[in-house]
């Protein structure tokens, strides 16, 4: 049965409820909004790594680097969209 | 068909390295496709005309529910995995089978979250945040209900061929939609609902 449950899972799922417990905080607790939303900023990538590299098996083979790569670039075409939406049309730049 | 068997199964031909890649490529395109989701809602967020705002409407317990359900069902397909790895294929069915039936309880939770919406005036019609509201999670519900379709299959395919290269792949290949849906879900989690009832 031990041999089901791996200890790197077993500790990024821990890991998961811990960081999804701290970007809770945002609402339970009063703070900035510029402390909540830096929270949340990190909270959510360090989450979504992990899903990525514990739970997803990327990197693991040879072809891990165009893995990585073509992630890299959704994210980065996904960052530039959403900023500068937001650039032009919440904060007025 | 050449067989590698230094690699798991699931890697074990070119054909199957070849198809985890591509999904890959896949994966990366919706990325962007919920980036764009996120753009609208990001826009729109604030234009609540005469509807009600992110935090009138918002429950904490059932995008908590929701959370905590799709974070277990994350885990339990990567045991699910592992224990394909070890050709434990009992064990890896198993953990198969609570994953969707976890992903069941998040679609049934979020389909009562709808209803809520509905029933406190927010349908897709009443402002342009509600609209881009409810693109965004619905969109990551159909993929949901996709993937509960899609995994059944699996599951079907796996009690009857056994886990050869072919099945192994498939499965694989699912568990990457699936942990994908989690990490889509993460930024649903922080930034629309965390942020809005912030």
């Amino acid at each position: 049965m031990k041999e089901l449950f791996p200890a790197k899972q077993v500790m990024g799922f821990v890991a998961s409820l811990v960081l999804t417990l701290i970007a809770l905080l945002v609402v339970f607790t009063d703070m900035s909004y510029t402390a909540g939303m830096t929270i949340l900023l990190v909270t959510a990538f360090i989450q979504a790594t992990l899903q990525l590299v514990v739970f997803m098996h990327a990197g693991e083979t040879e072809d891990g680097w165009a893995i990585y790569s073509n992630i890299l670039f959704g994210i980065v075409i996904v960052v530039l969209s959403v900023l500068g939406t937001l650039l032009i049309l919440l904060w007025d730049m | 068909m050449k067989i590698d068997h230094s690699q798991p199964l699931e890697y074990s031909t070119h054909q199957n390295q070849l198809n985890i890649l591509g999904f890959w490529i896949f994966l990366g395109a919706e990325i962007m496709l919920f980036g764009t989701l996120f753009m609208g809602y990001f826009t729109l967020e604030g234009r609540t005309g005469a509807g009600p705002t992110p935090a009138q409407i918002f429950e904490i317990t059932p995008v908590l529910i929701e959370t905590f359900v799709l974070l277990t069902s994350s885990f339990t397909i990567g045991l699910g995995i592992h224990a394909m790895r070890l050709g434990r294929k009992n064990a890896m069915l198993s953990f198969f089978a609570i994953t969707l039936l976890l992903g069941l309880v998040f679609l049934g939770v979020e389909i009562y979250e709808f209803m809520h919406y509905y029933h406190v005036g927010a349908t897709y019609q009443t402002s342009a945040f509600t609209a881009a509201l409810l693109t965004t999670l619905g969109t990551h519900g159909a993929h949901v209900t996709l993937g509960l379709f899609w995994g059944l299959f699996i599951i079907l395919q796996v009690k009857k061929r056994g886990l050869t290269p072919q099945t192994a792949n498939k499965s694989f290949i699912f568990s990457l939609y699936w942990h994908f849906l989690d990490v889509v879900w993460i930024f649903i989690f922080s930034f629309i609902y965390l942020k809005g009832m912030m």
